[in-house]
């Protein structure tokens, strides 16, 4: 079983459009895992049937029992994040403003204010438009992605293709390069880094190449969008070749990503469209490169 | 010396853990006294943020001289492991802990 993972720095150069493309092509072979939790949408192409549900619950948030509260006022006094509110002199906490420090508990006299374990969202087992699994997570208003979240994710999706001796575990991954996506690197095989020429594309794209770099994980790398500036496609690819990143496929512009978008398919369910056999040729060239891992 | 093992039991036949940070288990080898020991780090395997960060500070009270895992901590959990000058080996992600072992004597692991 080999773990690839889908990541790209910066957001908009048609990772998803791509990684769900992946998705369908690999279809029964695959089990998917969106770790790109703060703004998941695998779910619209791939109409997921939310099987199994379970909530999830990460971090803290304070917890005032009035009945032992005596209004002292000594945790508003402390609260960096303005979470306790008072109102006609009685002392809340504020869920949204609360980063669960713990610091109102610490100082309280009468031990009236507890840290309680926060529900963010759910973690779902879905079957999926291809007939097999994806992992997926919905998180609830204000709440964050974590890195505990992803490997939650992951580890889900990971037991399944063990246990079901599927091929491989494809990971939407985390933007950006914090805790989320080092915790979706974690343990991958396979990296496939997808970019676009913008100035933007090529920092994010070195940027999170550092972090993959440094887990020792063989690379590859799309250039979406590759005709919008050659000039940069030139330095994205220099920068491939110094660091034997294999260059998968540069794709040219086209609105087919949008088309599939606003039909709620991949592009590899479009009729003959070139780019189509694109994703295609790269599918087929990444399932070649794990073979010799 | 002191190895420690990124793991998933507690054994040496147990599977190694590919994960740093979020592993569940951190096993001691003492090369000397020829014992192995287990930590359970399943409590900051569930931190939400800075699991990395953690289990480098474990390994360090652990008094772990070299650490055989996967794919290696990530940015901050490194910063703390390089200050606390523990060895890192990976590449040992698909083994059992015995097999990881092994990969470590014979120089078969990349050093980081």
């Amino acid at each position: 079983m080999k773990e690839i993972v889908v990541v790209s720095g910066k957001g908009g150069t048609g990772k998803t459009s791509i990684t769900a493309s992946f998705a369908v092509l690999g279809g029964k072979d695959i089990i998917v895992a969106d770790c790109d939790v703060d703004a998941a949408d695998m779910h619209l192409l791939l109409e997921p049937n939310y099987e199994i549900s379970e909530e999830f619950h990460s971090g803290e948030l304070a917890y005032i029992n009035q009945n032992n509260c005596i209004q002292c006022g000594k945790c508003y006094d402390v609260c960096r994040f303005t979470a306790i509110e008072v109102t006609n002199g009685r002392h809340t906490v504020n869920a949204l403003n609360c980063e669960g420090c713990g610091y109102c508990a610490r100082v309280c006299p009468s031990d009236a204010i507890i840290n309680k374990p926060q529900k963010v969202g759910q973690c779902f087992t879905s079957i999926i438009k291809t007939g097999s699994i994806m992992v997926h997570a919905k998180l609830g208003i204000g709440a964050d992605n974590s890195g505990k979240l992803v490997a939650k994710v992951k580890n889900e999706a990971k037991e399944i293709a063990n246990d079901e001796l599927k091929e491989y575990i494809l990971v939407d991954g985390s933007p950006g390069v914090g805790c989320p996506v080092v915790s979706s690197l974690s343990g991958a095989d396979f990296v496939v880094l997808v970019t676009e020429p913008s100035v933007s594309g090529i920092h994010d794209l070195m940027r999170v190449y550092e972090l993959v770099e440094r887990f020792n994980i063989k690379t590859g790398c799309i250039i979406n969008k590759f005709d919008i500036n050659q000039g940069i496609t030139n330095e994205i690819m220099d920068f491939l070749e110094s660091k034997n990143i294999v260059h998968l496929k540069s794709i040219p512009y086209n609105e087919v990503f949008t088309e599939a978008m606003l039909l709620g398919k991949t592009i590899v369910e479009l009729d003959n469209d070139p780019v189509k056999f694109q994703i295609m040729e790269t599918w087929i060239k990444i399932k070649k490169t794990l073979k010799y891992l | 010396m002191n190895l420690a093992f990124t793991a998933k039991g507690t054994t040496w036949d147990s599977n190694m853990d590919t994960r740093f940070g979020r592993t569940e288990y951190l096993l001691i080898y003492n090369d000397i006294s020829k014992e192995l020991s287990s930590y359970d780090n399943r409590e900051s395997a569930n931190y939400a943020h800075g699991a990395g960060p953690k289990t480098a500070q474990n390994l360090f009270e652990l008094k772990a001289d070299a650490l055989i895992t996967g794919n290696g901590p990530g940015g901050n959990a490194a910063a703390v492991m390089e200050k606390t000058g523990i060895d890192i080996y990976i590449g040992a992600g698909a083994k059992t802990v015995k097999e990881a072992y092994e990969a470590f004597q014979k120089g078969e692991l990349i050093k980081v």
